[in-house]
């Protein structure tokens, strides 16, 4: 009897965590249709939509690390600027090995921070921290705190003015070309994530490492390729950022950690690990950018946003851990 | 059955436990058991697993309000109803598992809870230090106090645990299992301060399953068997054999078993196994079809031994074939591919994800057989599941039941259902009923001998004698890192295992 109800309970929460964030988004809607009557126009819920592209490239990924119990990726940021700036100084050898470049910037970092972490089982917080203070010192250092223009470095080749437009290219004339990249990327890395044997062997991982490990799956694979996943969506991510703002500099990407992890944890991966969906992370994207436009449209500056921000994520990360407790899994 | 007899006079009797029953669903614990313990005496408790053991001292220490029968402290009749009234009336516990805190100093330690204050607010460093260092000379522990508790050694630890027992001032002092982690000097060592202890007046209640331990130090002990007391004697007056007897008790009909087929060819053999302050020397070899007993008392490195097969923990020397290949184990991972399987002895810890569904914990270990070009097959997963479910008898019988809503004994069926699904050639099982309710035990007793019955070559850790006998071919004692002895057939009884698992009746030639 009892038991039935302690099934029924876990049934109606998972079915919470996954839907719920859509539900809240829902909220956000009618409250932004009350707050503004521009709010429903098509220009817009693109502009919610496009203003969130590239943070749901980097959560999608930095999903990852945090469903392998291994909370958060802060060198995001740095990965971020620092494949920026590689891609615009390769600039000067045409489009594909400027995206080429920026792109193994990604895989090195990810390379690194998975061997160590994954390896070593260094401390997944204090390893990332340090990774982002020594890529950030690299970059300033060997700019010698400048920022690099796509349009000044890729000019000989024209492939500047390409590099710049890749944010602002659109698919048949209406759909941004960033949107239809993190499609791709949410659809793949959903599979990846619930099909594919690494996905649910990274599942296992981060809900009880010890006993992953006890049970013959290689966990320090895992765990390397979680990080090497956060770190590829953080490059394609940096990519994106910096041919929008026409500029590569050491403090871009500034931010991404957090609201990433935000953006992960409302979308219902508990920080636990094991738990949690791609699914439920773009809802989280999308809650995220419906929160700021509603606060834009309001009226509310962007400063006091981010307090508001931080604030949704204590409470998300109370209300996870709160209801994983009652259920009478307390290690959350 | 006889009366305690060997009571010495109601003068310094400072406990009196009379007709304590305590049932949890399903099992009586302990059953009419009459306990009297006096000043000055170190009073023996001993019993195999579900003895009893624990249950009656969780009952004193006041883990459990709802006990039948009375206790009375010093003549004075008390109700034990919780930990801080049974410290009250001066019941100091001293657990197999320290509680102290590693990174804090010994001082804070011994005095936690009663820090000496200055105006309430802060700590008195000196007096602290001066009343921690007279707490230590109680236990003849001369050491600094402001050292860290994670830089002493094991026994250092465990005294200071005494100290700050005995710093509540208790007048019955319990000592659960307390030399498992100790060397024989340190023993030795610890046996002094006992006896000290013990000369002051205090009532030392000392549990153990080492018998030898308890002729050394014990006046009386008193022996527990399936929740009842079976006797209660001078341990001057009564001779190990007659111990193990009544530990032991039932005759042995029940335990002899037979299996109607012959072992086939070696599986796992290994040689020379060492691996330094942990188990040395190991020859071992189990076969197809057989099931290997794998006794001995914890912390004889039984868990070790089978940690190191696995590739879990480095070998230091010695080999190992699979079926007459040598083998070097390197990861976990290698030998599950090999075809060894590992149930571990915490399903909590090390064995189950518990916040994940059955499913997910079955397939745990066969994820990429289940994958076809690296794509999951969820429905052969679930397949799967459910027919280990049915054979198992799992319940709820559902597939995506999370298994920290399960009870103790489908957890542990869910665990064995995990190593069942990768079909092992090797089964190494390291205590298979710990914790679980009668059904289930027997279940799983049934499965593992089916697992043999199809050939699957069975390594049993167990220190449960009655499953070791009723369930092994052969039985190997393995007693502080070594093997001591090998039995098979008929001679493997409970007598025998124990005797040889206490470093008595082993075979010349045999070394410690």
């Amino acid at each position: 009897m009892s038991e039935d109800r302690t099934l029924r309970q876990n049934r109606f929460s998972v079915l919470i965590s996954v839907l719920g964030i859509y539900f809240l988004a829902a909220i956000l809607l009618i409250v932004g249709v009350m707050v503004s009557e521009r709010f429903l126009s098509a220009a817009n819920m693109l502009s919610v939509v496009g203003g969130v592209t590239i943070l749901g490239l980097v959560a999608v990924g930095a999903a990852f690390v945090t469903y392998s119990g291994h909370f958060a990726d802060l060198s995001i940021p740095t990965t971020m600027a620092f494949s920026g700036v590689m891609a615009v100084e390769a600039l000067q050898f045409g489009i594909v090995a400027a995206i080429f470049t920026g792109l193994l910037v990604g895989l090195l970092i990810g390379l690194i921070n998975g061997f160590v972490i994954g390896k070593f089982r260094a401390n997944p917080i204090v390893w990332t921290l340090a990774m982002a203070f020594v890529t950030r010192g690299l970059m300033r250092w060997i700019w010698s705190n400048r920022q690099i223009y796509p349009e000044v470095e890729g000019a000989a080749t024209g492939a500047g003015q390409h590099f710049v437009n890749l944010y602002r290219y659109h698919l048949l004339g209406v759909i941004p070309m960033t949107v239809v990249v993190l499609a791709a990327f949410a659809i793949g890395l959903h599979f990846v994530m619930k099909q594919s044997s690494f996905g649910r062997q990274l599942q296992i991982t981060g809900a009880s490492f010890e006993a992953a490990r006890l049970s013959g799956i290689n966990v320090s694979r895992n765990v390397g390729l979680a990080f090497l996943i956060c770190a590829m969506t953080a490059a394609v991510a940096g990519i994106f950022l910096t041919s929008l703002s026409r500029v590569g500099a050491y403090y871009m990407g500034e931010g991404y950690d957090f609201a990433a992890v935000t953006a992960v944890v409302i979308g219902g991966v508990t920080l636990a690990g094991g738990r949690g969906s791609i699914v439920g992370v773009i809802g989280g994207v999308l809650v995220i950018g419906l929160m700021r436009n509603v606060m834009t449209l309001m009226g509310i500056d962007t400063f006091a946003q981010t307090i508001v921000t931080g604030a949704v994520f204590i409470l998300a990360v109370g209300i996870q851990s709160n209801s994983l407790r009652r259920l009478g899994r307390d290690d959350a | 059955m006889s009366t305690d007899s060997s009571a010495v006079n109601d003068i310094g009797l400072a406990l009196e436990m009379t007709n304590i029953t305590k049932a949890f669903p399903g099992t009586i614990a302990v059953q009419n058991v009459t306990f009297r313990a006096y000043a000055g005496e170190v009073h023996a408790v001993i019993g195999e697993n579900g003895a009893g053991k624990s249950t009656l001292m969780k009952i004193l220490a006041g883990a459990f309000d709802d006990y039948e029968g009375q206790v009375s402290i010093n003549g004075r009749a008390v109700q034990l109803h919780s930990p801080a009234v049974a410290r009250e009336y001066g019941i100091g516990m001293v657990y197999q598992e320290l509680s102290l805190a590693g990174p804090l100093s010994i001082a804070e330690n011994v005095l936690v809870g009663r820090l000496p204050g200055r105006k309430g607010l802060f700590v008195d460093r000196t007096a602290l230090i001066e009343r921690a260092r007279s707490n230590l000379a109680r236990v003849g522990l001369d050491i600094d106090p402001r050292i860290a508790v994670e830089e002493i050694s094991q026994h250092e630890a465990q005294l200071v645990e005494i100290a700050k027992v005995l710093g509540r001032n208790p007048c019955i002092l319990v000592l659960d299992e307390p030399t498992s982690a100790l060397s024989k000097e340190e023993i030795d060592r610890l046996f002094d301060t006992i006896a000290r202890l013990r000369k002051n007046g205090l009532a030392i209640i000392y549990i153990s399953h080492h018998l030898p331990e308890i002729f050394r130090i014990a006046d009386r002990v008193t022996v527990l068997r399936d929740g009842r007391r079976i006797d209660t004697c001078q341990t001057s007056q009564t001779t190990t054999e007659q111990l193990v007897k009544m530990m032991v008790g039932k005759a042995v009909e029940e335990l002899f078993r037979q299996r109607d087929h012959e072992p086939g060819e070696q599986a796992l053999r290994i040689e020379a196994f060492t691996r330094f302050g942990f188990f040395h020397n190991i020859d071992l070899h189990v076969r197809s079809g057989e099931i290997l007993g794998l006794y001995g008392l914890s912390g004889a490195g039984r868990t070790e031994l089978a940690r190191s097969i696995m590739g879990i923990d480095p070998v230091d020397r010695g080999s190992l074939h699979l079926e007459g290949r040598a083998v070097v184990p390197r990861s976990m991972r290698q030998m599950v591919d090999e075809g060894l399987a590992y149930l571990t002895e915490d399903r909590k810890l090390s064995g189950l994800a518990l916040r994940l569904s059955v499913r997910d914990n079955v397939v745990a270990s066969t994820i990429p057989s289940l994958c076809r070009n690296g794509w999951y097959n969820s429905s052969a997963a679930r397949r799967i599941t459910q027919s280990l479910i049915e054979r198992l008898h799992i319940y709820p019988p559902r597939d995506s039941v999370t298994v920290a809503n399960l009870s103790g004994g489908n957890q542990q069926k869910t665990l064995l259902a995990k190593w069942l699904a990768v079909k092992p050639k090797i089964l190494i099982l390291d205590e298979p009923t710990r914790g679980v309710d009668i059904n289930a035990k027997v279940l799983i007793h049934r499965t593992i001998e089916q697992m043999a019955q199809q050939g699957t070559a069975v390594i049993l850790v167990s220190s449960d004698l009655p499953e070791v006998c009723s369930l092994a071919d052969r039985c190997a004692v393995i007693r502080m890192g070594h093997v001591i002895g090998e039995v098979s057939g008929a001679e493997i009884t409970e007598e025998r295992l124990l005797m040889l698992a206490n470093g008595e009746g082993i075979e010349k030639g045999a070394a410690e």
